[in-house]
């Protein structure tokens, strides 16, 4: 008997008991749906993500101070560590020191809340330069200008706004030319960012930018750096330009074993890398947690497939007593739980398609993020393969104990 | 050689360490074309008989030959394949499929020979018009009578035109008119030129075939040839124990 036969009988078979075939399938479509959509999200968000850190552009280096974070305590670490100074500010900015390098614009974090009379805001303060500003996050005021070079050498006490800040400070009323306090001290507005939300990891909508001399001396009245955007000349190799500025950083710093650095350098080749890792990390673990629910699906249809054998013993008899040999019997009810499960398959696929379709553009139109609707191929080779897998492993017993039966006594069975 | 040749075949089933003797050494030769019931008492052993004759079971020891081989050298595979094509059933509960149609029901064994699809439905059809049912095709085995049941599986056993028919109590589930139509219609097949055994344990039905075996306890305990009027002398000398 061909393939073809046998599908034929199994497909007869299932369409007998159309509703239970189809109750019996939700529990897979369940399981690929779960593990499908998982996958579909987990691809979706690192694209989102990817797409954000990308902003930063790919010849940009940032140096922290402290130890490489290997953990949530190492974060506090880099924000309490204090090794970027003005002088290698001074030193790296200084044209031949490091090749390739092309700008260095350091950055300042200001903790604390800002204030307009009786309101109060609590963005993100950076002391920073224009420059970086407009560069990095290819953004300029839609209200007012970015302050200048001479600002910063001044310690100016000018500030730019995110459109979130400015609304909850100054509501309707125009924010250029007035007066702000941070950290107790008087700051000009001088320019509005227009509304972008999520950049990379800033959300520019919270966000203060002010002189970073500005902030560092005046406000903080501390001598070192939150860290530096190192601008590399496209010409160069990104990690020949990263290996020299970290010699000359040691060379500053007095340092000779590389274990003991007190700075890190990030490019956004290890952001990208760190993303990929923890986005797929989860989305494998989230996987395996959705490959439990299949798991049950399994158990369901192994369940249904023993009560259909069971029921259909007398059918088994007749089929083996008019020539059916042992292995035709065990590939028909195999090839009913392979339609089966593949079956639930093929519609979990769909299913999650659909769920991730509806989830993108919820996203994209409601929430304004450039979330896109994408279904790795992996996840529906994944989803229809491990469902027809399922069908097999699950479908393998009954098969077996249908195809057993003595045809005798399956003949006299009641 | 005989068509069907057994000789001193025993069955003992061991099921819980208790093992029970069916079949106590039968020995018995079936000529081709011939018509042959299987008479005893229920528990005699003439059901297990069958099912090693029609190769649904093996003996315990003893050989059995069918077309001068000796079943015991094949395969479970060429067993199924000899059901399919050589040996046709027809069983006392019918035994129809309820979900498929009279016409799907007779091409069952089609699925397992090596005829072509295209070939199917007139096979079916054909074989159906041979019992008398070519109105009923597409009616479904609980939309016809039990006598059409019958028929439909004798159909169904006909299909690949096989050499041998074991019919286990056609009648038993049949009121005696449409029993009547069945068992002429055994006899028909029988003149066609099918060797037919009948298993059963009413003398009435018995007495269509041309000899009775009669099986008691395991054994063989008469076999004999039955008279076609009753009384007439048969032509080839009168059987050993002629008591019917």
């Amino acid at each position: 008997m061909s393939i073809m036969d046998s599908m034929r009988i199994a497909l007869h078979g299932l369409r007998a008991n159309i509703g239970r075939s189809l109750l019996t399938i939700i529990g897979i479509v369940i399981g690929i749906v779960a593990i499908v959509f998982v996958m579909s999200m987990g691809q979706a968000a690192q694209e989102f993500i990817i797409s954000q850190v990308e902003g930063f552009g790919a010849h940009t280096l940032i140096v922290r101070p402290g130890r490489e974070p290997q953990g949530p305590t190492g974060v506090a670490e880099t924000v309490l560590a204090d090794s970027l100074r003005e002088r290698d500010l001074t030193y790296l900015r200084q044209s031949g020191h490091v090749p390739g390098v092309i700008s260095v614009e350091p950055a300042v974090l200001v903790p604390g809340s800002v204030s307009y009379q009786n309101q109060i805001s609590r963005p993100t303060v950076f002391g920073w330069t224009a420059e970086a500003l407009a560069k990095f996050f290819d953004v300029y005021p839609e209200t007012g200008e970015l302050f200048s070079e001479e600002d910063i050498e001044a310690h100016a006490k000018v500030a730019v706004i995110g459109k979130k800040v400015k609304d909850e400070l100054f509501g309707d009323s125009d924010a250029v030319g007035e007066y702000m306090k941070i950290a107790g001290q008087n700051m000009r507005v001088v320019g509005v960012l227009p509304s972008k939300g999520q950049v990379s990891v800033l959300n520019l909508d919270e966000v203060v930018v002010i002189p970073y001399t500005t902030a560092r001396q005046d406000i903080l009245g501390s001598d070192h750096y939150f860290e530096f955007f190192v601008g590399v000349d496209e010409a160069y190799d990104i990690a020949d330009v990263e290996a020299d500025l970290k010699a000359a950083l040691r060379d500053l710093h007095g340092i000779t074993d590389p274990e003991k650095d007190d700075f890190f350098v990030v490019t956004q080749q290890d952001i990208v890398e760190s993303v990929n890792t923890i986005t797929s990390a989860l989305t494998i673990f989230l996987v395996a947690i959705a490959s439990i629910s299949l798991l049950v699906g399994g158990v369901g249809i192994m369940n249904i497939m023993l009560v259909s054998v069971t029921e259909r013993t007398q059918e088994i008899g007749l089929r083996k007593a008019v020539g059916a040999t042992n292995s035709d019997i065990l590939r028909q009810f195999l090839l009913e739980a392979l339609i089966l499960t593949t079956g639930g398959g093929i519609v979990g696929v769909l299913v999650a398609a659909l769920l991730s379709w509806v989830t993108a553009f919820v996203v994209s139109t409601f929430f304004g993020l450039a979330w896109n609707f994408v279904v790795p191929p992996l996840a529906i080779f994944l989803g229809v393969g491990m469902a027809s897998l399922v069908g097999v492993i699950f479908g393998l017993y009954p098969a077996r104990r249908a195809a057993k039966k003595n045809p005798i006594e399956a003949l006299r069975y009641e | 050689m005989a068509l069907i040749e057994l000789t001193n075949v025993t069955k003992t089933y061991n099921e819980e360490a208790v093992a029970t003797s069916v079949l106590k050494g039968v020995s018995l030769a079936i000529e081709d074309s011939e018509f042959v019931s299987i008479m005893g008492p229920s528990g005699s052993g003439k059901s297990t008989l069958m099912h090693i004759m029609g190769l649904l079971d093996r003996p315990s020891s003893g050989t059995y030959e069918l077309q001068g081989v000796d079943t015991a050298t094949l395969s479970d595979e060429a067993l199924a394949g000899l059901r399919n094509t050589t040996i046709g059933f027809v069983f006392q509960a019918f035994h129809l499929l309820g979900r498929i149609s009279v016409r799907e029901n007779v091409m069952l064994a089609l699925n397992y020979s090596n005829v072509s699809r295209n070939q199917w439905r007139e096979m079916a059809e054909k074989v159906l018009a041979r019992v008398g049912l070519s109105h009923r095709l597409d009616h479904f085995p609980t939309q016809i009578s039990g006598g059409e049941k019958q028929r439909v599986a004798m159909a169904r056993a006909l299909v690949l035109n096989p050499k041998v028919i074991f019919a286990d109590e056609p009648t038993g589930n049949l009121d005696s008119k449409s029993g009547q139509a069945v068992l002429d219609l055994i006899k028909e097949l029988n003149t066609q030129g099918h060797t037919v055994i009948l298993v059963t344990h009413e003398l009435e039905a018995a007495r269509v075939a041309q000899r009775i075996v009669t099986l008691r306890d395991g054994l063989i305990a008469d076999d004999q040839m039955v008279g076609l009027s009753g009384e007439e002398q048969l032509p080839y000398g009168k059987p050993k124990g002629y008591q019917i």
